[in-house]
């Protein structure tokens, strides 16, 4: 008896197994650069114009994923949330499961928090308030911020904190991100897939100059925090697939 | 013989197990709030955090909890005392801990659930999301959340209640700041004399009726019954006060046009919530008549409805006294289910 309630569970384990096997895996492995170097906390580095900072932290938020088939169509995945963290080198490895079959030729995501998830109280799991990226005092999400150092501030601290949100009309600078597979991608069956992309940080500061002087604090939507998002949604870049 | 004693044995057992089940097995028990019949339908979307028991009594337990706070020594409760509405008795500006001040008064609370934005500019988006503030601000209680939460689930009390509350002893920051909405949807005030004489069941003196008539006339379209705001932000011309340097709304929307504008705050239970306005410049109910008199300073944002004053004499001011008296909710104030509980 109990033999038999064990196999027939065993049984009902490989179907459901099984199933969900048909279905491939996609992860997304980012490298984070600035320029030509790979990024190192608390290292010197030039802004495209040539100004020099140390970087101490450097976070944003991923979310919204969907593959472009190859007739144009967007399938959506199942909506998942990520905050990458330079410093955490797990959190820069996405793991998207349950990927259909199909021929892809490309991928676009969101770089931030859609607005729904910025009006809806407290979350859990990669949007917990506790990581810090939420302002308390002006509700909603911090999508992607950087901080660190430079020689040219005038403050005592030279510290310099880009902050960038902001989720309603008059301040959004929600950024979808759509890039191009070097060739079209074909999944059937199982398969276990990986993009590997770089996100380049000295893009925040062109083609609209960024400079240090101008506002090293940022820490609100406001028009400053809208010039650098128009300027990061260039930031990221394939570099190569693995099947 | 022998088999008797271990059928007894074993019954009893059974029945430990039975009741140690029944225990375990307490589920959440559903609450259905009231709302009052001549209150609007609420805002807050109860779907996403269904009220129980446990829950309540968690949110409550947490407001009175000073350990929260970095140095232990402030609760929400610290701030928002009961008797005074959940406002601050006697403290113009709020202060948390190592005398940490900031630049503006503690509010009353009651009638939450009717609100959609919260705190003087309406900075605050959600109820939910509201206790972020108070636990991290540095002039409040100056908590770092990772270290409360850690704080928490190493607490065998808290790990109980959050079990008791959601079925399960995990303490998340989504989880906490839900059961702290739970205790505050139960604040609601709505019954005052004025709320009688609305369902017939009282009426209004001479004086109070005559108070009724001016504040309808020259109060009401901004503190709108029968809340006694419209939640709107406006420059009730209050003069701006370089020290604190506070621009109300304009720093949430950036928009010049939003400068000095405040949410408008409820008159209810106003005697018991001295002092007045988002600074707590004034102490006394009367200090506001003559503020609204003979003190408003007109800028461009100032609302058109106050631009001239609001011409008020001595007998009109004691008339809205009496009226205004009308509206403090002695069951609200006194509710036992919401005065503090004792943690050591
Ligand atoms: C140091 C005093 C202090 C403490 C402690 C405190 N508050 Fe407050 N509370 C305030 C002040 C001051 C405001 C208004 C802030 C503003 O407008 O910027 C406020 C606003 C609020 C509001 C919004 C009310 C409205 O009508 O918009 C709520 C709700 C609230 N507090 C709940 C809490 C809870 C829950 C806690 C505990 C986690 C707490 N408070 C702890 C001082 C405090
Ligand atoms: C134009 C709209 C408007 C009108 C009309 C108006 N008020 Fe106000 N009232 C406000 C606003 C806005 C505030 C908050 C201002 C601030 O804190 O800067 C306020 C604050 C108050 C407060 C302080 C409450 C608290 O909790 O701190 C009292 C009391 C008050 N008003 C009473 C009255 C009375 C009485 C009248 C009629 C004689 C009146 N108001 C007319 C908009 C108005």
């Amino acid at each position: 008896m109990i033999l038999r309630i064990f196999l027939s569970l065993i049984i009902v384990v490989g179907i459901v197994t099984s199933v969900k096997g048909q279905s491939s895996f996609f992860r997304m492995s980012i490298t984070h650069m600035v320029g030509n170097d790979t990024m190192q906390r608390e290292t010197n580095y030039y802004t495209p114009t040539g100004e020099p900072f140390t970087i101490s932290r450097f976070r944003y938020f991923l979310s919204n994923f969907a593959l472009l088939t190859a007739d144009d169509k967007y399938i959506s995945l199942a909506p998942t949330y990520f905050l990458i963290d330079e410093s955490k080198p797990a959190s820069k490895i996405i793991e998207l499961p349950d990927i259909p079959s199909g021929k892809y030729k490309g991928v676009r995501f969101l770089l931030g928090v859609d607005s729904i998830k910025n009006v809806s109280g407290p979350q859990s799991g990669a949007l917990a308030v506790e990581s810090g990226m939420f302002w308390s005092w002006n509700s909603g999400y911090i999508m992607a911020q950087v901080e660190g150092h430079s020689p040219l501030i005038q403050s005592p601290t030279r510290e310099f904190v880009f902050h960038v949100g902001g989720y309603k009309v008059k301040d959004q600078i929600l950024k979808y991100i759509s890039l191009t597979f070097p060739e079209n991608l074909e999944l059937s069956g199982k398969q276990n897939v990986t993009l590997q992309m770089t996100a380049d940080l000295n893009k925040w500061f062109l083609p609209d100059t960024i400079r240090f002087q101008q506002q090293p604090v940022i820490m609100a939507p406001s028009y400053q925090a809208k010039r650098i998002a128009a300027n990061y949604q260039h930031m990221f870049q394939i570099i190569g697939i693995q099947k | 013989m022998k088999y008797k004693a271990t059928y007894i044995v074993a019954g009893f057992c059974l029945l430990i197990v039975l009741v140690q089940g029944a225990i375990v097995q307490q589920k959440p028990m559903p609450v259905q709030l009231i709302f009052p019949a001549h209150f609007p339908p609420p805002v807050y979307d109860f779907k996403h955090n269904p009220l129980t028991r446990q829950g309540i009594a968690l949110g409550r337990f947490m407001f009175y909890d000073f350990r929260l706070s970095k140095d232990s020594t402030v609760s929400c409760g610290f701030c928002h005392q009961q008797f005074a509405a959940f406002g601050h008795f006697d403290h113009a500006l709020a202060h948390g801990v190592a005398g940490g001040q900031g630049i503006r008064s503690v509010p009353t609370l009651f009638n939450l659930i009717w609100q959609k934005e919260f705190m003087w500019d309406g900075g605050v988006n959600h109820l939910d999301i509201q206790p972020l503030t108070p636990l991290t601000d540095r002039n409040e209680m100056a908590s770092d959340l990772p270290d409360l939460l850690t704080k928490m689930r190493s607490d065998t009390q808290y790990r109980r209640m959050f079990k008791e509350a959601y079925g399960s002893d995990s303490i998340t920051s989504e989880r906490m700041f839900k059961a702290f909405s739970q205790f505050v949807a139960t604040m609601i005030s709505a019954n005052a004399k004025y709320d009688s004489v609305m369902l017939h069941k009282a009426d209004f003196t001479a004086e109070e009726a005559a108070g009724y008539k001016i504040y309808q006339k020259k109060c009401a379209a901004c503190h709108k019954e029968p809340l006694f705001t419209d939640f709107s932000y406006r420059s009730n011309g209050l003069p701006y006060l370089e020290a604190l340097n506070d621009v109300g709304r304009m720093k949430i929307t950036g928009s010049t046009d939003d400068n000095l504008r405040f949410k408008v705050p409820s008159l209810r239970n106003v005697l018991k919530s001295a002092p007045y306005m988002h600074d707590g410049r004034f102490f006394d109910i009367f200090q506001v008549f003559d503020f609204y008199d003979h003190g408003i300073k007109v800028t461009a944002t100032t609302d058109p409805l106050v631009k001239d004053g609001l011409s008020l004499n001595a007998q009109e001011k004691r008339q809205l006294y009496f009226f205004l008296n009308t509206l403090t909710d002695d069951s609200f104030i006194k509710n036992e289910g919401l005065s503090e509980i004792l943690i050591n």
